[in-house]
């Protein structure tokens, strides 16, 4: 016998080649039995194998080793747990072919032999000169092994013979092999082999009775391992493009909903509605982003969102199955509200990038395959290959898709790199900033070479050519802490009855000249980002936060907007020039409060302050009436301990009278500005337009309304202003704020772009009641103002044009890029407030008030106003239909709990905490609570979810 | 090639024998000298085969490979060749030395198995316009003793007719991009049709004569011959002409007749040892060992 043969088998790799992989298999002569009563082998004395075996089994009363099958331990590990077995003879063919269908049982397996070594023996059969056997032409893997099984039983019969050959043949030992499989027995005791049932040798057992009940119902063996693909097919690129030609396709962005990971939307652009996909063969492998093709379903298909919150919350690969969808999805409302509906068919281009999170915690941690969470909740899991699981566990990690195949429940990725520990402040900031795109690199020496070299002083030149407006009282009001002070004001009195204005704008576009490296990098960076302990910078921190910051007492150059104004605040006048100023002092808005509200103060800037305060006041009653929003969404700060920089306090942030007397002149400045540079520049002015709403947009807006039973007029900016003042519940003072965040919520974005390229009716800024409007006043943090800047600069004859700030192409490019970067700064912004509010958590649990936000079919969502944190409270779980106590009214929409009933906009109590079930996947959890009703609480404890940890109880919503 | 110094005197000698139909080793002008054949003995690749013709030893590998066709023959597979002149062979093919040779064997190779009637490429479609085999036949030449066209070429031949294609079925299509199924068992693969490759027949002249399987000593004396490539049907695939003298047009077309008879009854021999080797089943490989 040769000791060396070669186990040759094909493989395709992932990149579709196809490879015959050749491993040297050595074949050894000197692997022992393991049996006491053992005269031939080598072994040491006392083996696991006892020389008289006991067993109770009536079935075999004659002393016998035990040899399982497979699928025994595949279906029957559970039996195999019991003491009850002794003498079992493992096969390794048995526990690698265990590994490779179920890692789950092979670990209960291993935990089994390693706590009862003296009865179970690994026979390391494969690697036996004699039990090795090498696979026939058409026999497949699973007849091999079970061919393999049978070969080692009859090698051990033959073998113990020879060592007790002068036994009486009753008390001889024999090897019995246990199988579920009816092929497998039939043929072992065709080659002399006794073979049983694993179910009758159990209940054969007398001395342990209750074993059987362990026995887990006996399924027939399914071997095929038929990969039946899970998805439809997408068709080929050339009919997805005559089919969009003939219009039976729609092109459009894949949105995944937030709420349901069964559920999506496609935009398609120049329709109202986008069209609603559900289930799995719809959304048809498609990942948020993705530019799609969609088919329109028949109109009586047509369906609603279901309105149930459904997460994928598989804690296990579950390997290539589809969970039964018709359950989480049948719920849907037939007959209204109904959405067009549409399947995708293809994928006409991909936007897969690549994404932060974590692996899920494996059962096998030295396995390969993992499944991959990513933060961001609309991506699905990735599967991915690593070797390294366990020590990337811990880590939060950036994982990239290569591709999803038809028969794969999950897109195929593989891991880029590890970022660090989860929890980690430094890793979360990175993974948010990474998972938004914000460029947030130090920046490139070419761009430092860019700077004023220090110490810097204006040139006589540079005062001659500007207006000097360094004798008048200038002072800046902003935030505390604020360091990139761009905005100053004066006010001086003229005449009776006419005051001069002026707002003064750091001059950013005289230190950041177009075309340097300078300047890409800040029209890259497009905007400054200010996460909640750091801020990534447009510019860099000199120019940001010292040359172009307007610090008092020193002198800077500005780019000025000085009006003329009456007493009722009317302009008489506007002009612009690029100036030197020296502020006189930098106020916080609470320090400037101070100054207009303390009647002692009667210096020249609390005179001015108070000055501007009034016209202020005028300005914003003009601009209301004329039907500027006043919308909310909710802002807190973070108070954030200087030694560990975790965040130790939560407060809103305060709204004063001179913050909006800032906002006030502000926005008077960008108007003003807007108007002068779109009539020198018709074709290529940078404005920012925020278009209407359409109407379908305010559904949820209205519906909420109406549950509180007002009537609100959506019809124009503002009669919903007006609406929404009227809408006042004495009892509920914070439904107001709720309406407003709501309303906020149908807004469209506001947008940057190049006036050549929009008609002139839609410049209109929806929001702030304005015809024409751009950003001026912050160019240290904005790119936008920064282009506004150089136009107005040419406007007025201070500066010169380059051609691409004339090419309204090139503008739009830019401000399109602009837009991108400044809606992903709001969600980094975003989501490292929810960092923190994550660190806040950690050590804490508290009972808040909470508003109901909206009522989902099992859930309700939850706004939280003193941390702005929305939650879900689910009232169902996935799969636990007992008593649906809840009772769901879709169309108020409200829950009903006996007679208590919970409505969109109702106060509740909930308790706040950290779920860190999971420490790799740590979130927020609410869970409602008790302040009445005692008698009810109980029943609601069982009702909603028994294993959650703190008991939910409910109160009335009323 | 390689060059041997020979006396006048030694040429006449084998002039005068191959004129008496004797030549050195006793042969006649149409023996062959012993070949030794095994197959299947790179377990790595999926086709391979040894062959030795005297002094002349080949060792063939042939690799399959999933790749798109060649837009111009969207039905078909392909068989890339590449011959590697060992410096075992011959000091004179080290460094770059056996690049002009190999060179020229592999396009003979090629231009042979390009004849229709040879080879059906279409076998080797997967996936029209999409997917093929394509076959990576390397040749490795490790020793020269002569006559090294015809050695390599019963060895290419042996080595495809082992070669044993992984059967593979389209499961699913998706985005017109197909998703290929490789079948589970690693016995389930197909073999080539090899019955109508052909061997290559070399004729040399010597004097008013020609012979076959010329020794290095008799490639030395002739100064010019034939390279006939010669299907199982006993067609003519490919002819080349070797060496620096001329062929009168008469003995080229009796040459011709005769390569095509000695081709087809070495390809029957071929393929009758091809055929009980397989017959014999598994047996222990020799190797390199003997």
């Amino acid at each position: 016998m040769d000791m060396l043969t070669s186990k040759i088998f094909l493989r395709k790799t992932k990149r579709g080649k196809v490879i015959k992989v050749v491993r040297e298999h050595y074949l050894r002569d000197d692997l022992w039995c393991g049996s006491d009563l053992c005269k031939k082998c080598n072994q040491e004395n006392s083996e696991v194998l006892d020389d008289a075996p006991i067993s109770s089994s009536t079935l075999c009363a004659y002393p016998h080793y035990v040899v399982v099958d497979t699928n025994v331990v595949l279906h029957q590990i559970d039996v195999l747990e019991s003491p009850a077995w002794k003498n079992v003879i493992l096969l390794q063919t048995v526990l690698e072919e265990t590994r490779k269908r179920s890692t789950n049982n092979y670990k209960k397996l291993k935990e089994i032999m390693e706590s009862r070594k003296d009865s179970f023996y690994v026979f390391v059969n494969e690697h036996h000169k004699d039990t090795y056997v090498e696979r026939k032409p058409g026999e497949s893997a699973n007849d091999r092994n079970d061919r393999a099984i049978r070969k080692a039983c009859s090698w051990y019969q033959t073998h113990l013979e020879e060592s007790q050959l002068a036994k009486d043949k009753k008390k001889k030992v024999q090897v019995i092999l246990l199988t579920q499989d009816f092929k497998n027995r039939e043929q072992a005791l065709k080659e002399g082999i006794p073979a049983f049932k694993v179910d009758e040798y159990v209940k054969s057992l007398k001395d342990f009775p209750d074993l059987q009940e362990k026995l887990a119902a006996s399924h027939s063996e399914d071997n095929s391992e038929n990969r039946e693909p899970l998805f439809p097919e997408h068709w080929a690129p050339t009919r997805i493009m005559t089919g969009i030609k003939s219009g039976k396709l729609l092109q459009g962005i894949f949105h995944c909903s937030r709420e349901n990971f069964l559920e999506g939307s496609v935009s398609v652009e120049g329709q109202d509605k986008s069209i609603l996909l559900q289930g799995h063969a719809s959304l048809n492998r498609a990942v948020d982003g993705d530019i799609v093709a969609v088919e329109l379903l028949p109109e009586d298909k047509w369906t609603s969102p279901s309105g149930i919150v459904l997460e994928d919350q598989e804690d296990q690969d579950p390997g290539d199955q589809i969970e039964k969808e018709e359950a989480l999805l049948t719920n849907s409302a037939k007959g209204k509200d109904r959405q067009p509906t549409g399947k995708i068919v293809g994928i006409i281009r991909r936007k897969w990038r690549q994404y932060c999170g974590i692996l899920l915690p494996s059962v096998l941690a030295e396995g390969t395959r993992h499944l991959f969470v990513p933060a961001e909740r609309k991506i699905p899991k990735i599967r991915i290959e690593t070797r390294q699981a366990a020590t990337l566990s811990s880590q939060k990690i950036i994982v990239a898709i290569d591709s999803w195949p038809r028969t794969s429940r999950y897109p195929l990725g593989h891991f880029v790199r590890a970022l660090g520990n989860i929890g980690d402040k430094d890793t979360e900031n990175e993974v948010l900033l990474l998972e938004h795109d914000v460029p947030h690199h130090s920046f490139p020496e070419t761009v430092l070479a860019c700077l004023p070299s220090m110490p810097w002083t204006i040139s006589q030149e540079e005062v001659n050519r500007r207006e000097d407006l360094r004798n008048l009282d200038i002072c800046s009001v902003d935030p505390p802490g604020c360091t990139d002070i761009d905005d100053a004001l004066h006010y001086r009195e003229l005449s009776p009855n006419l005051y001069e204005v002026g707002v003064h704008i750091a001059d950013v576009s005289h230190f950041v000249r177009p075309d340097t490296a300078l300047d890409k990098e800040a029209a890259n960076r497009g905007t400054t980002v200010y996460l909640v302990d750091r801020r990534i910078d447009m510019v860099p921190e000199l120019l940001s936060s010292n040359l172009c910051s307007l610090r008092p007492d020193q002198e800077r150059l500005a780019f000025s907007v000085i009006w003329e104004v009456t007493a009722d605040a009317e302009i008489k006048k506007t002009r612009f020039a690029k100036s030197v100023i020296r502020s006189r002092r930098a106020f916080t808005y609470a320090e400037a409060q101070c100054n207009i509200d303390d009647p002692l103060q009667q210096n020249e800037l609390a005179k001015s302050l108070r000055g501007l305060n009034k016209l202020a006041k005028i300005m914003k009653k003009n601009r209301m009436e004329k039907g500027a929003l006043q919308l909310s969404s909710p802002e807190i700060r973070f108070e954030v301990s200087t030694e560990t920089n975790d965040p130790i306090d939560v407060i809103s942030k305060p709204m004063l009278d001179t913050n909006s007397m800032v906002e006030e002149f502000m926005l008077l400045a960008n108007i003003s500005v807007a108007d002068h540079i779109f009539k020198h520049f018709p074709e290529c002015a940078v404005l920012r337009r925020h278009p209407v709403p359409p109407a379908s947009n305010f559904e949820p807006f209205l519906k909420a309304g109406k549950t509180q039973g007002f009537t609100l007029d959506v019809s124009s900016n503002k009669s919903l202003a007006a609406s929404l003042d009227a809408a006042v519940k004495p009892n509920n003072p914070y439904m107001n704020t709720m309406l407003r965040i709501l309303a906020t919520r149908c807004m469209m974005q506001a947008v940057y772009f190049s006036s050549g390229t929009v008609a002139q009716a839609d410049f209109y800024h929806y929001g702030l009641a304005a015809p024409i409007y751009t950003h001026f006043t912050s160019p240290i943090r904005r790119y936008a103002d920064l282009l506004v800047h150089r136009l107005l600069a040419v406007a007025v004859g201070t500066d010169v044009t380059y051609a691409e700030l004339l090419d309204r192409k090139c503008v739009q490019q830019l401000c399109n890029n602009l837009n991108y970067r400044h809606k992903m700064s709001q969600y980094a912004q975003r989501s490292s407030v929810a960092l923190h509010t994550h660190l806040f958590f950690r050590h804490r649990v508290q009972d808040e008030d909470a508003y109901v936000l909206s009522v989902r079919q099992n859930a309700l969502q939850v706004l939280i106003p003193k941390y702005g944190l929305e939650g879900s409270i689910y009232l169902k779980e996935k799969d636990d239909d007992s008593k649906p106590a809840f009772v769901y009214n879709p169309d108020e929409p409200s829950q009903t709990f006996g007679n208590i009933t919970i409505r969109t906009f109702d106060r509740i109590v909930v308790q706040v905490s950290l779920d860190s079930k999971y420490v790799q996947h740590q979130k927020i959890a609410v869970h409602l609570v008790q302040p009445q009703i005692a008698g009810l609480s109980v029943e609601a404890i069982k009702t909603v979810n028994d294993s959650e940890p703190i008991p939910k109880k409910l109160k009335s919503g009323k | 090639m390689a060059e041997i110094l020979l006396s006048e005197a030694e040429k006449a000698f084998i002039h005068h024998g191959v004129q008496d139909d004797l030549r050195c080793d006793g042969r006649t002008r149409l023996d062959y000298r012993p070949i030794i054949l095994e197959t299947g003995l790179v377990s790595n690749a999926s086709g391979s085969s040894r062959l030795r013709l005297a002094n002349s030893d080949v060792l063939v590998g042939v690799k399959v490979e999933l790749a798109s066709p060649l837009p111009e023959k969207p039905l078909e597979g392909r068989l890339e060749f590449f011959v590697d002149c060992s410096a075992n062979a011959t000091p004179e093919f080290e460094g770059r030395g056996g690049e002009d040779l190999a060179n020229e064997i592999c396009r003979f190779l090629q231009m042979s198995y390009m004849s229709g009637d040879t080879i059906n490429l279409a076998e080797l479609s997967v996936l029209a316009g999409q997917q093929c085999w394509v076959l990576y036949v390397d040749i490795l030449i490790l020793e020269c003793g002569g006559n090294l066209y015809d050695t390599v070429s019963l060895a290419v031949k042996s080595a495809l007719y082992t070669t044993q294609i992984p059967s593979i079925k389209v499961a699913t299509m998706d985005g017109d991009q197909p998703e290929l199924e490789l079948s589970e068992d690693p016995y389930d693969t197909k073999r080539l049709n090899t019955q109508n490759v052909p061997c290559l027949v070399t004729l040399m002249k010597i004097g008013n004569h020609y012979l076959v399987d010329p020794t290095p000593e008799e490639e030395c004396c002739s100064s010019s011959g034939v390279v006939v490539a010669v299907s199982g049907t006993k067609k003519i695939a490919a002819v080349r002409k070797i060496g620096s003298g001329s062929l009168h047009p008469e003995s080229l077309v009796s040459m011709l007749k005769t390569a095509s008879e000695v081709g087809a009854v070495v390809n029957k021999i071929l393929m009758k040892k091809l055929l009980e080797e397989e017959r014999a089943g598994k047996t222990q490989k020799v190797g390199f060992m003997r």
